[in-house]
Order: C-alpha cells, then sequence, then structure tokens
C-alpha cells in the first residue's frame, strides 16, 4: 500500500508540471495588457500631448514590465518560422506585436516590416511635435486617428486607403509641410515592404531556445520554493490573498458538508427501509428534482424572493458581513448560501445511501440475521448501516476537492471573496500570479482528493489491491 | 443462455427495458416535442408574417429568408427594415409569437409584465411571458434559446463522443503492451511529429483564426485541411520506416505505453479546474456559440473515454476477439469493426449525462456573461438579465434550464437502467 502511494505521488509531478506548462500558456495568451491595468490606462494616457511626455510614460511602461518579468521571452523554446525574428516578443504593445504577426504572414520580410513600423513611431512623434494653429487642428486629430490604423491594421486596403488620406492630410495645411519627410518615408517603408515580400519564409520551420531567461523559468522556479509571487490588482502578496479566500470558502463548504451528511443519511437510510412506498417514491422524486435545479437559478431566484427584492427582505444577498460583526450576523449572511452549497450535495449523497443501502439488504448476511431472530432496528442500524456507510464517506475525497476551489457561480451571485470569485477576478484581470496560483492549488488539491479516494476504497472494499497487479 | 443468442437481440432486449422504465419514455417524447420547437424555432416565433398577400400575390417572407442564407433567392429591397406589424395586408397569417428574438416592442419595452395589461391591439400581440429592457419579447427568446441549448449539447457531445471513443478504446484495447511497433517508426514519428504540428497546425493558424471568425463550415473545411496534412505526414512514416526496418536494430518492436499516456491526459484535465479551462480559452477567441460548443466537447471527453476504456478491458479479453486476432486481422480492424460496437453501449449513458451537463455548463457562462456574442439570447444569458429585473423574469429562462437538464437526466437513467443491468439500483 506505501509503496503504491508512493508511486502515485511520483507520478503527480509530470502531471503537476503539464498543468502548469498548459495553465502558463492559457493565461499569457488571454488577450489584455497587464501593465496597461496596473498604470490605469497609462496607455491611453500616452497618446496625447508632446513627444517628451509620451516618451516619459513609455518609459514607465517599459519599466512596470521590466519590474513583472513580462518583458522576457514566455518560454524557453519556440517554434516558429524563418519569417519571423527570435525577438518579436520584444515588441511590447500587444496590438501592436499582433498587428506585425499579421504583416510578417503576409511579406515575411522582417527588416523591411521593421522599418515600415519604426517609420510610423517616428511618424506619430512628429506628429505629437506639431504646434497646433487654426489651420492644422483637424488634420492633426485626422494624423493621429491614420497613424492609429496603421499600427493596428494590416490589410493593404485599409492601409492604403489610411495613406492616401494622411497625404491629402499633410498638403491641407501649410503648417503641416514639417511631415513631409517623415511621411515619405513612411510611404516608402510601406512600399519597400510589400515589393521586397519573401512570404515563402513563413513555411519554413524554426527553432530558437532562449535559455532559463524567460517567464515560465522565473515563474516556476519561484512557484517551487514557494514564493507565489504579487498580485497586480492590490500588490499584496498572493499567498495572502488566496489563504484569506480558502478561509471563507472553507467555512462555507465545510459546513456544508456537514449539513449534507446529517440530512442526507437519514434520508437515505429511511428511503431504502422502506423502498418502493409512497413515501420513498416521494423522497426520490424530490431528490431526483433538487439534483437537477440548476444553483444558480435558485441562487437568483431566493435573492428575488427573500433578499429585499420585490418580496421579503429576509436576509442579506451580499458577502459573509465584517470582521466585527456579531455570530448571528454571520449566520444571517450564510442562510442563503449555504442553502445553494447543500442542496445539490445533499440530493447526491441521499441517493447514493439509499442505492448503497438498499445493496447491502439485500445482501445474504442480512437474511441470515433476520433469520437468526435480531430484531429490524439492529438489523438495520447494526448491520446493514455500517456497510453501506463506508462507500458514502469515500464520497468525501471527491467532495473535498469542490469543497476547496470554490464554487465560481456561487461566489459570484453572493460577492463571496472566496477561491472561486478570486479565480474569476484574477482571469479577467490579466492578473497572471493569482491565476496560476489558484489553478495550481485546486490541481494539487483535486490530485490529492483522488488519491485519497482511490485509498479509502482500498481500506473499505479489502478485494480491492493496488500492490500486486497481473 | 448462449451469448451469440443474446448478441442477436441485445437491441430489442434494450428497447423492451428501455420501455419499462415510464419516466424516461415520457422524457424521450418531451425531448422530441421539445426538438421540433428548436427546429422550426423559426416559424413559430418570428416578426415577419408566415405569409401575407399583397398586389403581386401571397409571400412568404420566412421561407424566402431561408432561401436568402441557402443562397437560392434575393431578399427584395422593399422588404428592407421595415416594421412587419404595422403594414397593410390584404391578408396575412402571422406566426403564432409574432416577435423575433430582436424585435424591440418601444410600447411595452422597460420589463412589461405577463401579468398586467400591456400596450398592445389585441390579445394576438400579447408578451405572453413579458418583456425586457429593450421591449424584445421573452417568450420569443425563449423559443429560440431552445435551438441553442439542443445544438450547444448535441454538438458538444458529438465532439466529446468522437474524441472520448477513440482515446477511450485505443487506451483499453492496447493498454500498455499489446501495441507493439519497430523503432524504425518510433524514430520516424519523433523526427516527423514536429513538422507536422508545424505544417499542418502552426503555419495554419491564421487561416484558421480567419476561418472561425466567418463561419462554420469554412471552419470545418480548414480544420479538415489540416487534419489531412497531419494524416499525410503520419502515413509518410509508414513508407519512410520500411527500408530502416531492414537494420536488426530498428526492426526490434517496441510495445507504446498508449493507456499510462491516455491515463495522464484524463488525469490532466480533470485536476484542472473545468470552467477556468473553458473560461480561458473562451476569453482568448472572439465570442460565438460555435466557440463554446468546441470547448465545451474538448473539455468533457474524460468521462466517455473512462467508460470505453473499462468497457474494452473487458471486451478485448473474450473469444471472439482472439479469434480475430487468430484469424490475422489487422489491430485497427479488430479494434474498429469488432471490439468497440460491442462497447458502445454504455457510451450513450455517458452522452445522455453529458448533454444535460453540456446545456448546464453554456447557460451557466451565459450567465456570467462569457463566450456567447452580445446579439444572441440564450436562456442563461436571459436569466442573468433578471438581476435587474421584477421577479417573474428570473422564472421562465430557469425552468426551461431546469427542465431540460431533468429531461436528460431522467434519460440517462433510463438508459443506465436499460443498458447496463449491473448497475441497477
Amino acid at each position: 500500500m506505501l509503496k503504491y502511494i508512493v508511486k502515485r505521488i511520483f507520478i503527480f509531478i509530470p502531471t503537476l508540471f503539464v498543468i502548469s506548462l498548459i495553465t502558463f500558456m492559457l493565461s499569457v495568451s488571454v488577450p489584455g495588457d497587464p501593465v496597461e491595468q496596473i498604470l490605469g490606462g497609462g496607455g491611453s494616457a500616452g497618446e496625447i500631448g508632446q513627444s517628451s511626455s509620451r516618451l516619459a510614460s513609455e518609459q514607465s511602461y517599459i519599466d512596470k514590465r521590466r519590474e513583472l518579468g513580462l518583458d522576457l521571452p514566455v518560454f524557453y523554446l519556440s517554434l516558429s518560422n524563418a519569417a519571423t525574428p527570435d525577438t518579436l516578443y520584444k515588441i511590447y504593445r500587444k496590438p501592436h506585436h499582433d498587428n506585425l504577426e499579421q504583416l510578417i504572414q503576409l511579406y515575411g520580410n522582417w527588416n523591411d516590416i521593421q522599418k515600415y513600423y519604426h517609420s510610423i513611431q517616428k511618424l506619430d512623434l512628429a506628429i505629437a511635435d506639431l504646434k497646433v494653429d487654426s489651420l492644422n487642428a483637424d488634420a492633426k486629430i485626422g494624423m493621429r486617428d491614420e497613424i492609429f490604423t496603421l499600427l493596428n491594421q494590416y490589410q493593404p486596403s485599409l492601409v492604403q486607403s489610411a495613406l492616401g488620406r494622411m497625404k491629402e492630410h499633410v498638403a491641407s495645411a501649410p503648417s503641416m509641410k514639417e511631415l513631409n519627410d517623415e511621411m515619405q518615408n513612411t510611404l516608402d517603408a510601406y512600399n519597400d515592404m510589400i515589393l521586397n515580400s519573401t512570404s515563402y519564409k513563413n513555411y519554413i520551420p524554426k527553432f530558437h531556445f532562449y535559455g532559463t531567461q524567460n517567464q515560465y523559468h522565473r515563474w516556476i522556479t519561484k512557484f517551487i520554493v514557494g514564493d507565489f509571487g504579487i498580485s497586480y490588482q492590490d500588490g499584496r502578496p498572493v499567498k495572502e490573498a488566496v489563504w484569506t479566500a480558502v478561509g471563507k470558502t472553507l467555512l462555507i463548504s465545510i459546513l456544508s458538508i456537514i449539513l449534507t451528511y446529517l440530512i442526507a443519511i437519514p434520508i437515505g437510510v429511511f428511503s431504502a427501509k422502506n423502498k418502493s412506498n409512497l413515501s420513498d417514491q416521494i423522497i426520490t422524486t424530490v431528490l431526483f428534482i433538487l439534483y437537477s435545479l440548476p444553483s444558480f437559478w435558485v441562487a437568483t431566484l431566493l435573492i428575488t424572493f427573500f433578499g429585499g427584492g420585490d418580496f421579503f427582505d429576509w436576509f442579506p444577498t451580499y458577502g459573509l458581513g465584517d470582521e466585527g460583526d456579531p455570530l448571528i450576523d454571520k449566520i444571517h449572511h450564510l442562510v442563503l448560501p449555504l442553502f445553494c452549497w447543500t442542496y445539490g450535495g445533499l440530493a447526491f449523497v441521499s441517493r447514493q445511501m439509499r442505492g448503497s443501502m438498499i445493496n447491502s439488504l439485500s445482501q445474504d448476511y442480512i437474511r441470515t440475521s433476520r433469520a437468526k431472530g435480531v430484531s429490524e432496528t439492529s438489523v438495520l442500524w447494526k448491520h446493514a448501516f455500517k456497510n453501506s456507510l463506508l462507500p458514502v464517506i469515500t464520497l468525501f475525497a471527491s467532495v473535498f476537492p469542490m469543497a476547496i476551489s470554490g464554487s465560481i457561480v456561487l461566489e459570484i451571485i453572493f460577492s463571496i471573496p472566496g477561491m472561486g470569485k478570486l479565480a474569476f477576478d484574477a482571469l479577467s484581470a490579466r492578473n497572471y500570479p493569482m491565476v496560476y496560483t489558484v489553478v495550481m492549488f485546486s490541481a494539487v488539491v483535486t490530485m490529492l482528493g483522488y488519491l485519497v479516494a482511490d485509498i479509502c476504497y482500498a481500506i473499505v472494499d479489502p478485494r480491492i489491491s493496488y500492490s500486486n497487479k497481473k | 443462455m448462449e451469448p451469440v443468442q443474446l448478441k442477436q437481440d441485445y437491441w430489442s432486449y434494450v428497447k423492451r427495458q428501455f420501455k419499462k422504465n415510464k419516466r424516461a419514455v415520457f422524457s424521450a417524447w418531451v425531448v422530441l416535442l421539445l426538438m421540433l420547437i428548436a427546429v422550426f424555432a423559426d416559424f413559430i416565433a418570428n416578426e415577419k408574417p408566415l405569409a401575407f398577400k399583397d398586389e403581386s400575390g401571397w409571400n412568404f417572407p420566412i421561407v424566402r429568408d431561408y432561401g436568402v442564407k441557402l443562397g437560392i433567392s434575393e431578399w427584395p429591397t422593399k422588404w428592407n427594415n421595415i416594421k412587419w406589424a404595422e403594414q397593410d395586408y390584404q391578408s396575412v397569417i402571422f406566426p403564432l409569437i409574432p416577435y423575433s428574438p430582436n424585435t424591440q416592442d418601444y410600447r411595452n419595452a422597460q420589463f412589461a409584465s405577463p401579468f398586467e395589461p400591456q400596450d398592445i391591439d389585441s390579445k394576438r400581440w400579447r408578451h405572453w411571458l413579458g418583456t425586457e429592457a429593450l421591449g424584445r419579447d421573452v417568450m420569443s427568446a425563449m423559443i429560440h434559446g431552445t435551438r441553442i441549448a439542443f445544438m450547444v449539447g448535441f454538438v458538444s457531445m458529438f465532439i466529446a463522443t468522437l474524441i472520448g471513443v477513440i482515446l477511450g478504446s485505443l487506451a483499453g484495447y492496447f493498454g500498455d503492451e499489446r501495441l507493439k511497433v519497430s523503432r524504425a517508426t518510433v524514430l520516424w514519428l519523433l523526427i516527423l511529429l514536429i513538422p507536422a504540428y508545424f505544417y499542418s497546425l502552426q503555419s495554419r493558424t491564421h487561416l484558421l483564426s480567419k476561418a472561425i471568425g466567418e463561419s462554420f463550415f469554412l471552419f470545418i473545411f480548414q480544420l479538415l485541411i489540416s487534419i489531412f496534412i497531419f494524416g499525410l505526414f503520419m502515413g509518410s512514416i509508414w513508407i519512410l520506416s520500411r527500408p530502416f526496418k531492414r537494420i536488426k536494430y530498428l526492426s526490434h518492436k517496441v510495445s507504446i505505453p498508449v493507456d499510462i499516456m491516455i491515463q495522464r491526459l484524463i488525469e490532466v484535465l480533470v485536476s484542472i479546474p473545468g470552467l477556468f479551462l473553458i473560461i480561458a480559452i473562451v476569453a482568448i477567441a472572439k465570442p460565438s456559440v460555435m466557440l463554446i460548443m468546441a470547448v465545451i466537447g474538448l473539455t468533457s471527453w474524460t468521462e466517455i473515454a473512462r467508460f470505453i476504456r473499462a468497457e474494452l478491458l473487458r471486451v478485448r479479453n473474450l473469444e471472439y476477439i482472439e479469434a480475430a486476432q487468430a484469424l490475422g486481422f489487422s489491430n485497427l480492424r479488430t479494434l474498429f469493426k469488432h471490439a468497440i460496437p460491442n462497447a458502445i453501449s454504455p457510451v450513450l449513458i455517458a452522452v445522455a449525462f453529458g448533454i444535460a451537463a453540456a446545456i448546464l455548463i453554456e447557460s451557466f457562462l451565459s450567465f456570467i456573461g462569457i463566450g456567447i456574442p452580445p446579439e444572441v439570447l440564450t436562456w442563461g444569458k436571459l436569466l442573468s438579465l433578471s438581476r435587474s429585473a421584477p421577479w417573474w423574469f428570473a422564472i421562465a429562462p430557469g425552468f426551461a434550464i431546469f427542465i431540460m437538464i431533468t429531461l436528460f437526466n431522467l434519460l440517462g437513467e433510463g438508459l443506465t437502467d436499460a443498458l447496463d443491468p449491473r448497475q441497477k439500483r
């Protein structure tokens, strides 16, 4: 048995490694720029103003990026094509990066594409430094719009029409003449890019190794030693945030599991004892309905009817109350969430209990004990119940991971700051350190849960043996 | 009983057993009825008339609409942007619910209640389940939502079944020892895997992502091309490895631990919180119903794979499989023609429960506002609107989701009883 457990734990390591890879790759591919979010719309502020102030805001963006380690390549190696330079990750603005990728796909000549990109940036700065007068105000705004198009669009028709309009803007006012050179550079660069197209390079595969200076390495080496990083959203350590959230989720989960078992087991036994009676049929039907009720509907209805909607204002529907609140207040907050958490599991466990109880009651030893005159109560509780309880208890192992990861939907509806809500919020805010930590945490707990379940099965049923495999 | 005899009327036995379960039979009929509603949703709830007569004779705008979508008919310009309800017709037949899901009834905006008088000309125009904030009819949205619910359930489970059956049966049939290939083949596989991935997927990413934004069929077409290219690479292994098999070392057969590999893959998938996986993938791509279906399918095949793996572990040791192998049938032929057909029935159970789960996941995603484009109204989205609506608004969509899940759960139970008497409770 011990050998089996050790073996299973060793198998965890490659599995966790793959999970860490998937989590990492998925979160990094989710669109959105964490740096821009931290700087609070710094990106849009940088679009206006003189070139000096724009360069300053650009610098603060770059610094923040370096601080978070987002300026590194994503992984140890990359499989790309001959047209894509291995330094493309250095283009930090994500929309620009994506647009450049599209241009590479179209033309495949990075040198010319790079020249084109730089010429647009220079033109952009020149526009920013242009003095506004009564004649060029509209043209300046128009130019800025077109620059935006050039940086974010790649389709030849869109780019060409934007370039055409820019030429008109430059010719529209005498003071716009200052832009002539930069404008001509951009046009030349664009034409060069199209003329020297080498799109075949997209079909030559190319490997590149970046070494250990990459985001994944940086994250996983810190993660293994227990440094989960700093939350992008509020600057708190991730560990702290996760602990707080686990506490909230566990509070509800444990209460709900206790309630579930306290109610479900008697119901299951009663139902099995009166098998096929009217009462059993009613219970079975009700349990079945409860089992199929979507929890977010029940939660919505409960809030509408008992949470101060059009009807009764009996229960608070927001959060779990504050730190200093008296116990009764906390219980008050817990009533509705607890109900939603419990009823589904209740139906499930009762059905399992009923099934395993019926199974026990049909065994030979029950008939034997009845035949030798054991009282019915004793048969039920001493013989059948004991044997049917074990499979239901092993269910606990599979409930446990859920109890810790929390329920995304219920936590969102009731605004409970638990693990589910934490994960969801982190994902929508591109809070990478938080996302990785929460997912890895859930994965470890889930795998431990499965292991515990398997061990429980072996303990409960001596026929199951993991040690001598055929 | 002779096994041959049992096999002969296995399906009729299953049918008899299934019919004994009254609740499951009833569910099957209700599902059929709901499917009819889903298929004919455009004819049941639509702002356009079913038929109307004007100076040019009888017109059938809804049928015409289908023609336009198929490209065999044109939409008359005089029908653009007209208010169908306010036209003068010689005679006209409107559908049962004369509103499309996106028709805005300005006179009854801001949650016109189904229990109070509405600002309507006659009973014919009543909003039987009320309206939402913009005056869109809830009943019409409910009927069209049926279509999305079924589509999500069936398509995602189709994808899941395809993946689950293939991977599960490979794991169950071959186990860790039975798939033996020569070292030359393994060598070529390792060499060609990366180019195969590069040319079939990576270098085609932009084509695929463009197609996913345009239309379903274009995407399937592009995907098939990718699979074909991948297949070409894999097929060439067979030819390329032949000369190398002459070398003694390379011709030595090694067994590939298929079971361990697939089991680990399943373990990885079930250990990542499922919703995280779905939410992350959906956040990357542009919202669309098709994407939701694909993602649910790609993440929910593990249960099916486990079912069929367990079944094949049993079947592969039966005499007729040994007989097939003794006759010299190839592994693939034995697997697909003899083993899988006899192991497929438990999969039906997993599919029935899977459809219920898929519908629940989709409505949950629409509820938290992820993955479904803004113009599509689903049950889950209706339910999410109810957070800022009067009490009656939450009843209908939630009830519909509940009924749908119950029906498929009942079907699943009926199938469990009929197909797998050992599991009978």
